[in-house]
Formats: structure tokens, sequence, C-alpha cells
């Protein structure tokens, strides 16, 4: 019978200290980038609210009147039909209560 | 049921038990803990804690939940009725995000577009941002009231709530504020929000007075960005209209908005009937239910309704208007802004400095501010809410997510050169 030698020594992987570093660097790059795109499409979840924001600060932008008060149907409004805000007919139409809903059963 | 008042709407946001991984996102999501199940379970929503923003269901990456309240047939019925006057009520956050359905870009302002759409479809315009002005006058004006009543110690006739003065047009927010923090109701402005006061006076001063028709026969169909609003709706109070004519001797019963879609709703409905917004030509004017301004159109946006409200009361407080117009830190999607704005009263001469904060995204940011005002250690005068994260052009009734779906458009949103 064959004496084998059932020793099993681990091949050890010869990388020298300039190659370690090499690799580390790849690493280091695949881990980072993916990091990046991974934030990007995570942020980018979020850029379509930011377009509709900008879209309606146009809106404000290109207007000709830019405050409430100076909206001439609702000025027309107040003298033809509700009076002024807070009157009484205002508070019938445009003003509301609440309810506490814990004690609703 | 619990927490509903008699003839309310009970169901808006359903989860499809099909379509649903039990992945948990709408969890991440949801403001209230209404997405009952675990990871890896089917999910269902708790209608008793839900407030309907539609969150999870613009966020579910598998599409499962679904708004189950349908009135885009009902409507289109109502436009083929020659008898009946349906007028919109849209919404500002509409006009940036309805492109997106017809294949345009997040963002794009298609106003007019949308307006010539409505028209062809056989609505009378009415634009919502025309009662955002409105809104601001009452809301602004009861503001101005708590100012000079506890601040600068004028007598006052008004039954006034309590300061700090929280804004109402969120209807998620105003139903969160009923279920979780009941003590502060008498915060929240008693101004309801435009949609219900526009549907309101649509159905007084617009039939009476711009139309001549009899109010039961003005439709009024709001557009909104919102699935909550389909509830805010429903409230049983909401039938003003209807009883300001029963005092005028006439009968009638009939709720102040009779129909919401949502911008994904009023979409379908245009694609229905065969009309392709995106090649809309543009109308520009459409009557006084739908002059808008500036102040008006930011309503959509967090920090929005502040800087309009702002515009106006200190107008009316000092005598000037506000310069420069741009309120820059009541912008941007920080989750609490803060602002402090001194003032003098044309009035008196004196000094009064407003303590302003608005917050998004109620999941994350309202408790702190909340729990302040309940211990009675808040500095702010005026808080906007809004429960969904940068506002109501965020909201559940929008085009879900433009940029979620498409790999052309993440790689363009990846490269730093496009």
């Amino acid at each position: 019978m064959a004496n084998y030698d059932y020793d099993y020594v681990e091949k050890a992987v010869e990388v020298s200290r300039r190659e370690f570093v090499g690799i580390l660097g790849v690493v280091g790059a695949v881990l980072w980038t993916s990091a990046y795109v991974a934030t990007d499409l995570i942020q980018d979840r979020t850029k379509y609210i930011k377009m509709r924001a900008q879209g309606l600060y146009k809106d404000d932008g290109k207007s000709k009147v830019r405050q409430s008060h100076n909206n001439p149907a609702v000025t027309e409004m107040y003298k033809n039909f509700a009076g002024a805000p807070l009157s009484s007919l205002s508070e019938e139409l445009f003003h509301t209560r609440y309810v506490d809903r814990t004690k609703l059963v | 049921m619990n927490g509903f008042q008699a003839q309310e709407l009970t169901r808006v946001i359903e989860i499809d038990q099909k379509k649903c991984k039990g992945c948990d996102s709408c969890s991440s999501f949801c403001p209230t803990k209404a997405t009952h199940g675990k990871y890896g379970w089917v999910h269902s929503v708790d209608t008793e804690k839900c407030v309907f923003c539609g969150q999870c269901l613009v966020n579910c990456p598998f599409g499962a939940p679904k708004d189950v309240v349908d009135p885009v047939d009902k409507v289109i019925g109502k436009l083929n009725n020659k008898n009946v006057t349906v007028v919109t009520s849209v919404a500002p956050s509409v006009r940036v995000a309805i492109g997106e359905e017809f294949g345009m870009e997040p963002g794009s302002l298609v106003t007019e577009k949308m307006y010539g759409a409505l028209l062809k479809a056989g609505f009378v315009v009415g634009d919502t941002n025309y009662a955002a002005d409105v809104c601001i006058m009452e809301e602004g004006s009861e503001l101005i009231e708590k100012i000079r009543h506890y601040m600068l110690g004028e007598p006052t006739e008004h039954h006034l709530g309590a300061v700090p003065q929280f804004t109402s047009c969120c209807p998620a927010w105003v139903r969160y504020v009923e279920l979780n923090y009941p003590q502060l109701i008498p915060n929240l402005s008693s101004a309801k929000s435009p949609m219900m006061m526009h549907g309101a006076l649509m159905k007084t001063y617009g039939a009476s007075q711009l139309w001549k028709k009899k109010p039961e026969d003005v439709f009024v169909v709001a557009v909104m960005p919102c699935t909550a609003k389909k509830f805010e709706a429903a409230r049983p109070e909401f039938t003003n209209a209807a009883h300001y004519w029963r005092e005028k001797g006439e009968q009638g019963s009939y709720p102040d908005v009779d129909a919401v879609l949502t911008t994904r709703d009023l979409a379908r409905l245009f694609k229905k009937l065969g009309i392709n917004l995106a090649s809309e030509s543009g109308v520009e004017d459409n009557g006084p239910m739908a002059q808008y301004t500036g102040a008006g159109t930011i309503f959509g946006n967090t920090g929005g309704v502040m800087e309009a409200a702002l515009r106006t009361a200190h107008f009316v407080i000092t005598g000037k208007e506000l310069a420069p117009i741009d309120f820059k830190p009541v912008r941007g999607l920080k989750g609490v802004k803060e602002a402090s704005v001194t003032i003098t009263d044309a009035k008196t001469g004196k000094n009064v400095t407003l303590n302003l904060a608005v917050v998004h995204g109620i999941k994350n940011n309202i408790k702190p501010v909340a729990d302040q005002i309940v211990a009675g250690a808040s500095k702010y005068h005026f808080i906007e809410v809004m429960n969904c994260p940068g506002g109501c052009i965020n909201g559940g009734g929008q085009p879900i997510n433009p940029m979620g779906t498409s790999w052309l458009d993440k790689a363009k949103a990846v490269l730093p050169w496009s």
C-alpha cells in the first residue's frame, strides 16, 4: 500500500503588498460606485417633487398679480356677495367646525 | 366602525391582496401606522386609523394599494346631461403633474392646455386657485384678528380659536388632528379648505350671479392631487350652499362638492373621451371663478400657504406690500422650516414679531411640534401643516412616481451631464 501523505496544507495565496493594495483599491471602487448609484437612485425618487414645486413657483413668478388681496375677482365677489372676510355670510359659507373623532363610536 | 360621522365615506384606500408582496414599503410611508401586516405578510388598511392620504399608494413598488372611490363614469354621465352645468375646481398641483400622464416631463406647467381639455370635455372651468385666494382672505383675517386680540390687546367681535393657528387646508392633516390630537382642534383655523369654499361659493354666488342657474343644476367636480379630498367632500357638514338656499325658501339637498377626481382620475376621464391633453391648444381666460394670483397657485407646495398668507397679512397689518415678494425661508424640502418676521402695525405703530413654522411629511415631523403645543411651550403663532412630503404636489392622487419605473429616466438622473 502506497504511503499517501494526508497532511493537507492549503496552498497559500501569494499576494504581494503591492497587489493587495491594488485589490483593495478595486474592491473599494466597486463598493463606492454602487453606493453612489444607490443613493442617487434614492434621491431620484424625490427629484420629481422638486420639479413639480418649480412648476408652481414658475406659475407664481409669471402671474401678473401675486397677492390674494389684489385678486380683482375676489374683491368683486366680496363687494357683490359676501361683504367682507369674516362677515356673517362668510362665516356661514367659508368656515367650518371639527369633530373629536376619539369620542365617535 | 369608530371615528366616523354618520354618512361619511369610510373607505378610500384598500390594498389589493393579490398584488401585495408583503415588502412593508407602505408602512414606511404611512403617517398613522394604518397598514397592518408584518414583513412578508399580505398587508391590509385599518380604515379607522387611515387618514386617506394615499402615500402608500404612490410609493408601493408593486402598485398594490388602490383608490376604491371612482366617480369617473358618474362625471361623464353628468357631462352628457344637457340640463346640468358641470363646473370644475382644479387644484394648483394638478397643473404641474397631469402632463406626466400624457408623456410630458414632471413639473411641466400645463394650465392653458388643461383648461382647453376641460372645456373640450364639456366642463365649465373653475380653478381652486381662485378659492385659495379667498381662503387667504378668510384664514389670514382670522390670524390677523388673533394677532390684534392676543398680541396687541384689542377687543374682538369674533369667536376666536387658540394660538398657534394651524392651517386647515389639508384634509389628511385635519383628520389626523381629529383622531390623534383632539386637544388641538381649537388651534385649527376655522377656515374651510379652498375646495370646500369653492364648492359652497359656486353653488351660491356662482349659480345665481355668474351663470344664472338653479343651484341644484350645478354639479361641482373637484380635481385634486389628493385621495383624502374624497373623504373631505363627503363630510356631512359640507352642505352649506343647500342650507343657504333653504333659508331663502328654496328646496333641495345636495353637497357643496358633488364629486372629487384625483389627477389620475381626470387623466383617465380625458383618455376615455379621446382627449390628448399634450396636443391641446391652450385657453387662457376662464371667467371669475378661475381668476387667480401667484399666491393662490403656490398653495400646492410646502410653505406655499404660509408665503401666500404672509404676503396678505403683511399688507393688511403694515399697509405696505411684502418686499421682496419671494419669501425664501419657507421654501424647500426641510422637514420643519422656521421663520420669524417683525412687522409694524400701521394703526398703532407697535412692532409685532411673528414666529412661523412650516411642517410637511407628518409621519416624521409633526410630533415634536404638536407635543410642544400640548405642553404649552410653543413659541409659534402660525403653523402650516401638509401631510405629504413636499406638499400637495406629491399627494396621493398624483401620477405615480414618474421616475420609478423607467430605467432610461433613471440613467438620465444618474449621469451628471444630462
